[in-house]
């Protein structure tokens, strides 16, 4: 199971991330296109990225009314089937954290982790971004 | 498919119109951006001669054809006709708003008129919109900031914005692109403040899209490994700009004391060291930026503690330290706050209260004009009052909004003696009587005292020039390397790039970033030319204005007055100096004696049949 995790104390503001996953996602760079955001507070004394974190118990993919969103069961990324989504956004409602938008062609977009190797996290130099594989209590123990 | 938007929006303030107007191809070609563009629009669009705080002149933000997209450290420039010097002015500036610009869809804003009450400009996605500013109006920079996005219910939005300085037209005002990012130098928010404009705010999602999209990724790699690889970018990214304290405090180019001298005795409590024990915490970046020179952070302990600033940079550390002979970083990074609260270049401001200083000590200013207050070198409440006071124009005030060159025209009293400008900007925190083609570099500047345009210093202090060491003190050869600088570094602000990236990327590798990005073909050679074409047209703009070679001088502590002590005692350059440096860079520039382009020089560039090219929109 992997994900992405952003730390607020390293994150520089300077937005690499997103230009290089819209870039990817909208065939462009914009950072408002991108599938994860960076917010500023207090004068940039804290920049939070927030991205997706592919969820356990994801109410994306539950409140999809055509069962277009799915985990995978190997890798726990949860994934779009854009030939079933059809653009009604209920994904898009259901996310807290807005990690959802549509895409160029009106149909819902989110992080798909770049198939394991995020553009994101290689564009981030002061590592604020980092791609985590998550144990399981007994994977913790035996090492 | 290229990565320019196509368009320029222009906006008439007067009118309360705006239009979109496309790009020329013969500016494009000519051009490139940033300052190319804001070069020959100012030319065609100003009338000779015209008043900087009427109507008739304009504001142009200007961002590059790589701005907005992953080529590192890519910014933006403000360009106008400056009140302080009566120069083209550009100004730069990082953080996020020139990249805003371009994901609004334009590849730059032209700003015309002025409105007839205070006003913001917000501009959504192409949806442009002039809005009443009589809530914000008098609110300091930060607080202009929170109240827009509060007004707007976004976080998210850019804003360019000035302070009560800009409002009341300080010759030295700055325009804030939000927390410690400015166009500082040469008044352009008191450009801004005379179109009653509050803010320019904006809100973007057009994407930039490379001709060459495959190549441009792999140039974007190509330069980010050139910048991991520099040990000059390692030290940014380690220790900001402030690293370069110590460096010209022990070659004795730290202004001291109003420039009385070029070493400090408390240059220790301004460094990197110092700064890093009182307040950093983390480095921040502007954006696409891998270097993060900035170090924000909240003062630890003292008067100031609990005050959330970011790194006290080279400069403000030096003209509002060292200059103002205060040596405890906290209250310096206090005045520069307020600065940007206010909305002051700290530069000018710190080489305006030097000024006001010393004229005190000599008795040209007194305690009846300050209200009972001794001013002194040394001492932070000194210089709290006279930010507080040319801001608000009150009294004495109002005499130094003027900018050191003015107010010492209105003083007299010999107090031009001690009035450290070029063409009217505050010289920079780098004391030239030491290396004069640094002193070359500041005289030619476009906009006036400069270090930007050209910085020598590199070569003169134990550099090499086309392999062969420097001699610092020598005036043979700094011609070249000058009018070199300032055609590579006037090119590469056409992009627009970082003056902190360029010493770690490649002129190849820019040019390859230039050429996949637009799709046409760059070489170092093309890139040469087109800084010399820009060079030449700011100074067309500037002859028309009635520059000559007199104004390209230096003040009299630089000429006059020794070094008074340390390893360079004694050094200065004399007029005689400067005459000597002048004809070899004219030489050089193909200009002749008097300082103006000849006929061939402006054939070779393609501007002497350059026709305009930017008509301002019929009302």
């Amino acid at each position: 199971m992997i994900y992405l995790r952003g730390e607020f104390d390293l994150c520089t503001g300077c937005g690499a991330c997103q230009l290089a996953c819209s870039n990817r996602a909208a065939g462009g760079y914009s950072p408002r296109l991108a599938r994860l955001t960076v917010l500023s507070e207090n004068e940039n004394l804290v920049n939070r990225p927030l991205v997706c974190t592919q969820c356990e118990n994801p109410f994306c993919m539950h409140s999809c009314p055509f069962d277009a969103i799915s985990k995978s069961e190997k890798s726990g990324v949860v994934l779009i089937d854009k030939e079933t989504c059809t653009g009604c956004g209920n994904c898009i409602t259901a996310c807290p954290d807005n990690m959802i938008r549509f895409d160029n062609g009106g149909k819902a977009d989110k992080c798909d982790l770049c198939e394991g190797e995020p553009l994101c996290v290689k564009y981030c130099v002061p590592k604020a971004l980092k791609l985590v594989k998550k144990l399981e209590v007994r994977e913790v123990t035996a090492s | 498919m290229s990565s320019y938007m196509g368009k320029l929006l222009y906006v008439d303030l007067s009118a309360g119109t705006s239009s979109e107007m496309t790009l020329d191809p013969r500016l494009v070609e000519n051009f490139v951006g940033g300052k190319g563009f804001g070069a020959k629009i100012l030319y065609d669009l100003l009338p000779a001669g015209c008043d900087p705080l009427s109507p008739q002149n304009i504001l142009m933000f200007m961002p590059g054809p790589l701005t907005g997209t992953l080529a590192p450290a890519m910014r933006g420039c403000v360009v106008t006709k400056s009140p302080l010097t009566g120069t083209f002015a550009d100004s730069y500036f990082g953080g996020h708003f020139a990249q805003e610009i371009r994901f609004c869809g334009y590849d730059g804003i032209v700003i015309a008129g002025a409105a007839s009450r205070p006003s913001y400009l917000w501009i959504d996605d192409g949806k442009v919109e002039i809005r009443s500013a009589a809530g914000i109006w008098g609110l300091d920079t930060f607080a202009t900031v929170d109240r827009i996005r509060e007004e707007l219910g976004d976080l998210s939005v850019k804003t360019a914005c000035i302070g009560p300085a800009g409002e009341k037209m300080v010759s030295f005002a700055l325009i804030n692109c939000e927390f410690n990012r400015h166009a500082g130098r040469a008044g352009t928010g008191a450009v801004m403040g005379s179109k009653n404009l509050k803010a320019v705010v904006l809100r973007g999602s057009k994407p930039v899209i490379p001709a060459d999209a495959p190549g441009f990724s792999d140039t974007v790699d190509q330069a980010y490994k050139e910048l991991a690889e520099d040990e000059t970018i390692a030290s940014f990214t380690a220790d900001g700009t402030p690293a370069s304290i110590d460096f010209a405090n022990e070659e004795q180019l730290l202004p001291t004391n109003n420039y009385f001298d070029g070493s400090f005795e408390g240059a220790a409590g301004l460094n990197a060291e110092a700064q890093r024990k009182d307040f950093w915490l983390r480095n921040v970046a502007c954006a696409g930026c891998p270097i993060a020179c900035g170090k924000v952070g909240i003062i630890k302990r003292g008067r100031r503690k609990g005050l959330v600033t970011d790194v006290v940079e080279y400069e403000t550390a030096s003209m509002i330290g060292s200059n103002l002979g205060i040596s405890d970083v906290r209250e310096v990074a206090y005045l520069v706050k307020k600065c940007d609260a206010l909305g002051l270049d700290g530069m000018s401001a710190g080489g305006v209260a030097g000024f006001a200083i010393e004229a005190f000590q000599k008795g040209l200013i007194t305690a009846v004009d300050t209200g009972g207050l001794e001013l002194k070198f040394g001492d932070a409440a000194s210089a709290d009052y006279l930010l507080e006071t040319i801001a608000s124009r009150e009294g004495l005030g109002d005499l130094l909004a003027k900018g050191v060159k003015v107010a010492a025209q209105e003083l007299d009293g010999g107090s031009d003696a001690f009035a450290v400008h070029v063409k009217g900007l505050e010289s920079p925190a780098w004391g030239p009587r030491s290396v004069p083609g640094m002193g070359l570099a500041l005289a030619t500047a476009d906009r006036g005292g400069c270090h930007q345009r050209a910085f020598p210093i590199l070569y003169e202090v134990g550099g090499e020039w086309n392999g062969e060491e420097v001699n610092r003190s020598a005036l043979n050869g700094k011609g070249e390397i000058v009018a070199h600088l300032q055609n590579y570094l006037a090119a590469l602000d056409t992009l627009v790039k970082c003056d902190f990236a360029a010493y770690g990327i490649k002129d190849s590798t820019y040019c390859r970033l230039l050429e996949t990005a637009v799709g046409k073909e760059w070489n170092v050679e093309k890139l040469m030319l087109l800084g010399e074409r820009i060079w030449n047209q700011v100074r067309l703009f500037n002859l028309r204005e009635g520059f000559t070679r007199a104004e390209d001088t230096l003040p009299k502590r630089f000429t006059e007055e020794p070094l008074p002590e340390g390893p360079f005692e004694g050094q200065r350059i004399t007029l005689q100096d400067l005459d000597q440096l002048l004809d070899e860079y004219y030489a050089v520039r193909g200009w002749d004696s008097s300082g103006k382009p000849t006929d061939q020089k402006l054939k070779t560039l393609g501007l002497d049949q350059m026709p305009a090219l930017v008509q301002a929109p019929a009302p």
